[in-house]
Parts: structure tokens; sequence; C-alpha cells
């Protein structure tokens, strides 16, 4: 059986945003974005867990890989069997019994950004890592990144570590949000992800699943580890 | 690479040479013994040759099977089957000296699913290594490992010190604390600290090859025959738990802790080394108790929607440690069945058991009857090691719980079950040593309800079992849950369109229908008859005991209630005629054996 694995589109994502603003052309048109994410400026939506809800049963895993990793069935576009290495929310497990999903924070001072070493290049106006202004996920041109892993260890010391290398050397694990609908919260059985608008103060984001963990465990246990 | 949901493989691993190969399973064995159970039964089969042989020889195959739910984000498809020969029963009679049955344990976790992400089908392991080791799976590097700096260490330490060990907590794994390592019969196998593939030894067998754990990790995932279909059947099954019903809340709110109150209420639980059916205090100790006092956090295994498993931390004199209990068996066999009341006491007799690597049905019915024997004043305070093990006590159980643990004293002789004690204890103690085949019996009790436990009891091929079922079909439908990876406790929601064996033709491109699902089942059941009756188990060693015909209970809905010893034989006698077994041999003759597609053995 012959596969092809597609990922979703910058220009899926701006389609959806279309029809949800009642076919508003919004292709490079960055005010009207600020508009539809509301008046006070802060534009940022992204994933927050609640984890007196979460089980650890990691169908938000097999979701994110299924949708975001497409594959060709006789010829049709089919969502993948949700293999869990190529989930972008990765729940890490700990004891005492704690159950931490993880998933990228969009963080607006993104370190992996910040220590891409590679110089913004003319074409796309920016480095290999990059925000995407228009859905504000962060995304790694494959074609002019080296591969250096420096995002990867930047995330993974300093915030949440969801950055891993593929077999390509190439950053992965960056949430997409599917396209501004994100399947993760969409499945979760127990309400334990929400699609809200993230802040500084937002608890537990930019944070390391250990950090998380020594929190969890002295909340629900009463113990300190 | 995977086609049709199975890989075909098994990781084959002789620890006596270190080697490790990969062994092709025979496609026919694949459609005819599914995988999970059903298989590691065929290749029990296979690989034991002749009866009698030790169970803790080294040729006694261990084998952790999947199935071929796992891997796949069926909800609720993450059981796992161990299989091996037990070192738990024996037939009355045999002319061999290591008679014994077949043996299987299911666990649930991700272990399981990460077996299948590793790109196996199952693990079987033979041989015995010289020194302390474990199975080390990175996808397709396997590894046989020292753990000697790890042999010593019970399962919550282990747990926690050797995925930092390993390096990458993406691992699972599942091992035996340190019954395991010393042989205890009793001996389990833990995974996640708390989740047991607890009963027939298991962990004993693995102890005997040296073997402390199992590590794995992968990055793949099996393959379907009609991904479509897979998909839409995932999609409703996953749209069917989504409906907030009365049963989906009540696995979240209690687990099978619910039973706890509800088994009492209706006078079918263990109580007093099964002497009632009914536990005055089993409120202290039931769902809301826990809820209210001890649990923090409710916890699912792989996809599963149901969330029955619980995290808590007890108080007091007994607090401190976080656990998840009680469960149904749990809680019944070393509460009500002790008459234990303290539900933090009963949360660190648990704790304790699970972190030695112990069968907990098996410690708790055997240190009810040493609670029996001891209040009847057929053993003394000395034979017990000094312990004063009254009815109720929490500290004598933990302190027999150690001794079990430790297999030291009084602990060495219980291990080995209620069967040895009433042996060594003699005077008619047998009478209230609750076995069948020498495998302790579990948490439901019988007088009230002999038409379905007393069978499921008597007839299992492990010994007695609460899971085996009340009936042919029952059995049958429930042996194959345990070979394609299914949880029972899910089931309910698997009907009509969404029924496993419609999630099994998606998978494999092979129809499969509900009877020729069942005739699977009822093959694998025939199967492990077989061996059995090669080691010589007869219709002898099926049966309930004496309690259930002599002493009634005296409280609650089973008050006086006694089976009836003809009524009983002829339940049995009904069972054989349905099943098409010789009455006698209480197994499959020629012409059954045919008809299954088990002429070969």
């Amino acid at each position: 059986m012959n596969e092809v694995i597609h990922n979703q589109t910058r220009r899926d994502f701006i389609r959806k945003l279309a029809i949800g603003a009642g076919g508003l052309a919004v292709l490079g048109n960055f005010g009207v974005v600020f508009r539809l994410h509301g008046a006070t400026g802060n534009m940022l939506r992204g994933i927050v867990v609640d984890f007196t809800k979460c089980t650890g049963c990691r169908t938000c895993e097999t979701v994110c890989s299924a949708f975001n990793h497409l594959v060709e069935v006789d010829g049709e576009m089919l969502n993948g069997l949700g293999n869990p290495w190529l989930s972008n929310i990765k729940v890490h497990w700990y004891n005492p019994d704690v159950d931490i999903p993880m998933v990228c924070s969009l963080c607006e001072d993104a370190p992996c950004i910040e220590v891409c070493p590679v110089e913004p290049d003319e074409v796309t106006g920016h480095k290999p890592m990059y925000r995407d202004p228009i859905t504000q996920t962060i995304r790694n041109n494959p074609d002019t990144c080296i591969g250096c892993r420096r995002c990867a260890r930047a995330c993974s010391r300093q915030r949440t570590g969801v950055i891993q290398m593929d077999a390509n050397r190439r950053p992965i694990g960056m949430c997409s949000l599917c396209n501004g609908d994100p399947k993760c919260v969409k499945y979760c059985s127990f309400d334990a992800l929400k699609y809200v608008e993230l802040h500084d103060e937002t608890e537990f984001r930019k944070m390391s699943p250990d950090a998380v963990a020594r929190i969890l465990i002295e909340r629900f246990y009463d113990i300190r580890v | 690479m995977s086609a049709n949901g199975y890989y075909g493989i098994l990781l084959d691993v002789n620890l006596t040479t270190r080697e490790v190969s990969r062994f092709q399973v025979p496609e026919n064995d694949l459609k005819m013994f599914v995988g999970g159970r059903g298989l590691g039964m065929k290749i029990l089969w296979d690989r034991l040759k002749e009866p009698g042989i030790d169970p803790l020889a080294p040729e006694n195959p261990l084998m952790i099977m999947p199935g071929p739910f796992l891997g796949l984000p069926i909800p609720s498809a993450s059981r796992t089957t161990v299989i091996c020969k037990s070192p738990r029963t024996s037939p009355v009679s045999s002319p061999y000296a290591n008679a014994s049955s077949i043996s299987y344990a299911s666990m649930g976790g991700f272990i399981g699913p990460e077996i299948r992400f590793a790109g196996y089908d199952g693990i079987v392991i033979q041989g015995k290594a010289n020194t302390p080791v474990y199975l080390y799976i990175n996808n397709d590097q396997v590894e046989i490992r020292d753990a000697t700096e790890f042999w010593g260490m019970d399962t919550d330490d282990f747990d926690k010190k050797f995925i930092e060990h390993l390096g990458d907590r993406r691992f699972r794994s599942c091992y035996i604390g340190t019954a395991g390592e010393r042989l205890n019969p009793m001996a389990c196998i833990i995974n996640t600290a708390a989740r047991a593939a607890g009963r027939g030894g298991t962990g004993c067998v693995m102890g005997s090859k040296n073997l402390k754990a199992i590590a794995v990790r992968g990055t793949g995932q099996p393959n379907v025959a009609n991904h479509k279909r897979f998909l839409e059947l995932l999609e409703k099954s996953r749209a069917a738990f989504a409906e907030d019903t009365e049963s989906r809340r009540n696995w979240r709110y209690g687990g099978t802790a619910n039973s706890i109150t509800s088994a009492s209420d209706r006078g079918v639980q263990a109580v007093k080394n099964f002497q009632e059916g009914t536990f005055e205090y089993a409120h202290k100790i039931g769902a809301k108790a826990a809820r209210e006092q001890i649990w923090q956090r409710d916890f699912s295994c792989f996809c599963c929607k149901l969330a029955c498993k619980k995290s808590g931390v007890a108080k007091g004199a007994y607090g401190g440690l976080v656990h998840d209990g009680p469960e149904y068996e749990t809680g019944t066999m070393l509460g009500a069945n002790l008459l234990i009341d303290d539900i933090n006491g009963l949360n660190k007799a648990i704790f304790i058991a699970d972190d030695y690597g112990m069968d907990i049905i098996s410690v708790g019915n055997a240190i009810g009857f040493l609670m029996e024997a001891y209040e009847k004043n057929l053993v003394t305070k000395e034979f017990l090691g000094g312990i004063d093990l009254k009815w109720g006590s929490v500290d004598a159980t933990l302190e027999m719980i150690h001794l079990m643990g430790k297999m030291e004293g009084i602990g060495k002789e219980a291990s080995q079950g209620v069967k040895h004690l009433s042996e060594i204890v003699g005077k008619d103690s047998h009478k209230f040593a609750i076995h069948v085949k020498g495998h302790e019996v579990a948490a439901w009790n019988i007088h009230a309800r002999p038409e379905w436990f007393g069978i499921s009891y008597a007839t299992c091929n492990r010994g007695a079992c609460h899971m085996h079922g009340g009936s042919p079909s029952a059995q049958n439908q429930l042996a194959l849950r345990d070979s394609i990876g299914a949880c029972n406790f899910a089931s309910s929601w698997f009907r009509n369109e969404l029924a496993f064996h419609n999630f099994m033709s998606a998978i494999t491109g092979i129809e499969w229908t509900a009877e020729s699902f069942e005739q699977a089942g009822e093959r694998i059941i025939n199967m492990e008859r077989i061996f059995n009756h090669r080691e010589g188990f007869s219709r002898a060693d099926d049966g309930i005991p004496d309690r259930f015909f002599e002493d009634a209970p005296t409280h609650g809905p089973s008050k006086g209630i006694l089976v009836e010893r003809d009524a009983f034989s002829k339940m049995l006698d009904d069972y054989y005629t349905q099943r098409g077994w010789n009455p006698e041999t209480a197994s499959p003759g020629r012409e059954k054996r045919e008809e299954l597609g088990l002429g070969f053995a």
C-alpha cells in the first residue's frame, strides 16, 4: 500500500479562519486577525491543561498524530491511525501518580526562535525557526534549517521541552493548533484540555514537565519531591 | 512492517545463551489463536512437548502477549496477557511430580501498546540468566542488560529508579519485586507500581529466570487491513463513550471499589474467609469512603475513557504513601475477608503487598485462612511467628504480609498457598482452605451464586478464577477478549456495529463474525484443557471447597444458603455436556478436537 503523508498547511488554516469570519478575505491581512481575536490586542490563543481532570489516557496524543499526519489510502487522504510518537502533545507520567500533557506554549519570547543561528533569508524574511504571523504557531522551514538542534535544547532547558528532532534532523513537536480547531481539545473525554487565550500568568505555562510534576505532586498528595 | 493488524513476529529470548531472535508466527496460528492469551497458549503447547515440566525450570516459556487491538487507539485497548506453566496449581493425582496447569494473568496500563509500537506481537522468554538481568527493547534494538544493581529492590522504588536509569521517560516497563526474586509462588508482575498481572505466579516464573524487568520503547505502529473502515468504527466508538451514561459515571466515581459495598449488600462478597457474604462495615472501606478520605485523582490506561484507576494518599498512622487502592479484589481480600474496616490501614496493606509484588487475592485469602485457624485454636501464636492474628487487625495483617513477602517463617508456608497451609495445619482445615486446583478463590463468594461463580472457579484452567465466566459462551468470549487485548470493563460499549469482531474484521481483513469469534474463544479454552489433561488434571480437580456445601452464612441476603452437592455436580455435568467434553476426564475427546482444528494436540 502506498502511503503519502501530508501535513496541514497554513493555507488550510487561513481558509478555515476565513470561513469562520463569514467569508472575510484574510489572506495577508494582519489587521483582520487582531480584530478576530478580540479588542484587547492580546491575540495569543493556545492549549491549556486542567490537571485535575487529566487521567493520562493519551487519547490526545493519538488524535494529534492522526489529524496532523494524514495518509493516502486508495487515492484518498485519511487520518493516520494515531501513532503517539508523531504527536505534538505528549503526556508525561510520574510516580507519585500525576499525568502531565505537555504542548507548545507559543512563547511570545520564543527561545527556540531566538537561539536559531541562521540569519533570516531573503525569500521568506525569517529564520528557519519562525513564528507564523497568522496562526501564531512556531514553525520550522526544513529547507533553510541546518539541523543544529539549538531550538530543541533551548526548549528543553528553558521551557516545555516539546521540541524533538526527527530522523532527518529537523525539529518537530511544535503545536499546529490543527488549523484553529485543535483535535486534542475536541477529543479529550475528560474536558481536560481547553483552547483559550494565553497570558504571562497562565498557570504552568512555559514550564517543564518535571517542574509541573513537583507542584502537582505536592498539591495532590502533600508530598515534596 | 505490519500487515493486516499483525507483525507476525515475536521476540524470542533465550536468557541462558543471552540470544535474541525473531520468531515468525505461522499465519494459521494468528487466525486460529488470535493473539494475547490464545496465541500464548498455542506457543506454550508448542514449546513444552512433554508434560510434567518443573514450572521453575528454564524451559518454562514466560510470554508477554499484547493482542491485535493493541497499539491502535481503540478505547480501552490496553490489556496484555502473561502466559506460562503455573507454579501454583497441581492435580489431585498425576504420574508427574511437577504436574501443574497453564497459567495466565492480564495487566493493563501502557506496556502492551508499547510492545506493539516497537514492532512485535509479543515476547517469549525461555532459559535462565546466570546473573540478574533486564530485557531492553528500543524498537529493533534488543539487549539483555545487567540488573544486578536493581536486584533486591521492591516495585515502588524500582518504578522510580529504573526510569531514571533508562534515561528516557517514554519507556514502559514491567517488573518483579523481591517476592519474585525469592521465587515466592504468589509473586506477580507489576507495572506502574500499582498494576498487576496478578494471578497464577507469573512473577515467580520471571524470578526463576533471574529476569528483573522488561523495558520497552517503540516509535512505530501496526497497520490495519481496512484503514477507512477502522477509522469509521474508531470514531463511532469514541462517540459512544462520549455519552454521559450512569455506567460511565460509576466507573469514574469508584472503579471496581463500587462493588465493595454492592457485593456486600447482595451477600456475594468474600467475608471472614468466605464464611459470610456480607460485611457489616463494607461502607467504611468502599468507594464513597475512599473518595472522601483517600482518593485524589482518577486515571486511565491507554486510550481509556472510564478512568477506573484511582490514586490517593492515606492519612494518619498508615498514611503518607501514594497508591491505587482499594479496588474490589484488593479491598475485599485484605479488607472484608479479614474483617478489616480501617480504610487507611487497608490502603497500606495493599501498598505493601504490591510493593513486594504479590498476588493480593492469594495473599488475602491465605491470611483469612490463618485468621480462622487461629480463632479456632488450630494453630498457636508461635506457629504464626508470634503474631496475634485476630480478625480485623491491621497491624497483624501488615506483619503477616511482610513475612509472606520475605518468605520468612510462617510467611514462607503461607506463600505456598492455602492448600499447603491446610496440609501442614491438618485437623480438617482443608474444609476452609478456599482454593481450586491449589489457586486461591477471589473476592466473589459462592454460596449465593454457584451457577455463575461456582462454575467459574471450578472450571477455570489456571485454577480458581473469578474472571473465567459461568457458562461456556461467556468463557469463550472472555477468552477472546484476553486474546485481542480488550478491557472487560469497557466491553458493554462495544455492541452491535461496534462489536469487537467488527473491529477485528477491519484490522485483519478477515471477516470475523460473532460466531467465529466465540469459536476462537472455545478453541483457546479447549487448548488450555488439553494441556491440563496431559498434565493429569481431570474432573476430580474441577470443584469447589467444602465450605460452600457445609457452612452457610449467618447473616445478610445469603444467610442460611448452602450449595447442594448433587445440584453442583449436575451443574458440572451440564457444563461438560455443553462443552462437548468427556464427563470423567473433563476434557475434549477426538471429535471435539477435530471440530476446533486441534487435531494436532
